[in-house]
């Protein structure tokens, strides 16, 4: 029973070690909480296909230019 | 200590390291939470050691290089720099270690970026052509660099969140201050061509 009360004791501990995140006006804060949700639990599932859109638009947005700048990248390590 | 309790340690601690990354893709939120609480050094070890591996391997690729031990005292001064830099902007409320703790493992993003971009340097020199493999090839690398720059946001965000404890809002003043410094100095380090995109 106390190794479970210290078990318990840590988690909460290590769940409320950072106070909510409040941004002053309530429903800022309530939609910051809505995003912010979907980044803590497999944020990829997300990410991924919005980068490949945005990659998408951004060649058809600047064409050459990002071929260039993929080329400028492949130099950057 | 004798040496068979110092590999004891060491690949514990490697297993760690190794679940931690994976855990860091799935629950980024929670895991960055356990980190900010680490105590055990043996982990800051090894991403330290696999930095400066990956320093080495690149020695071979670029072009007229600095030795790689030079390049790693330069990243670690960079490390240590941005580390203080938010430390002792929340000195208060913050241990440093915990800094230290999530901004390495932070790390990850980076090092696979700039580890195969290298590979990919290798397998699929640049430059890149107008072709359609060449155009494909280049949405792929964009859609991948930014995958993997949101995920590094998303680390460093939580790493300066869990470390500092401190809301939204002063964080985002914080890097914004931690920028204003940290983008000039970076162009310094491009100008002595020690990094061409900074390693942080």
């Amino acid at each position: 029973m106390t190794e479970i009360n210290l078990r318990l004791k840590k988690k909460l501990n290590e769940v409320f070690s950072i106070e909510p995140n409040d941004l002053g006006i309530d429903f800022i804060t309530f939609y910051f909480k809505k995003i912010t949700a979907y980044f803590k639990t497999i944020p990829f599932v997300y990410v991924i296909p919005f980068t490949f859109l945005i990659s998408l638009v951004l060649y058809l947005l600047l064409g050459k230019l990002l071929i260039r700048l993929v080329t400028i990248l492949q130099y950057g390590f | 200590m004798d040496f068979k309790t110092f590999l004891i340690d060491f690949f514990t601690a490697l297993i760690i390291v190794i679940k931690r990354f994976f855990l860091l893709i799935i629950y980024p939120y929670k895991t960055m939470r356990k980190i900010s609480l680490e105590k055990d050094y043996y982990q800051l070890l090894i991403i330290s050691v696999s930095v400066f591996l990956y320093f080495k391997f690149i020695y071979f690729l670029r072009d007229k290089p600095y030795p790689a031990t030079l390049i790693f005292i330069i990243f670690f001064a960079n490390f240590l720099l941005t580390t203080s830099f938010f430390y002792l902007l929340t000195k208060k409320q913050a241990s440093f270690s915990s800094f230290i703790f999530t901004f390495s493992y932070s790390l990850f993003p980076t090092l696979i970026w700039f580890l195969s971009t290298s590979l990919l340097y290798i397998f699929l020199p640049p430059p890149r052509t107008l072709s359609l493999l060449g155009k494909t090839f280049s949405i792929f690398f964009i859609a991948f660099s930014l995958s993997l720059l949101i995920w590094k946001l998303i680390l460093g965000y939580l790493a300066v969140r869990f470390s500092s404890k401190q809301n939204f809002l002063r964080i985002f003043y914080m890097i914004i201050l931690y920028l204003t410094w940290f983008l000039p100095y970076s162009v310094l380090l491009y100008y002595f061509r020690f990094f061409r995109i900074p390693f942080i």
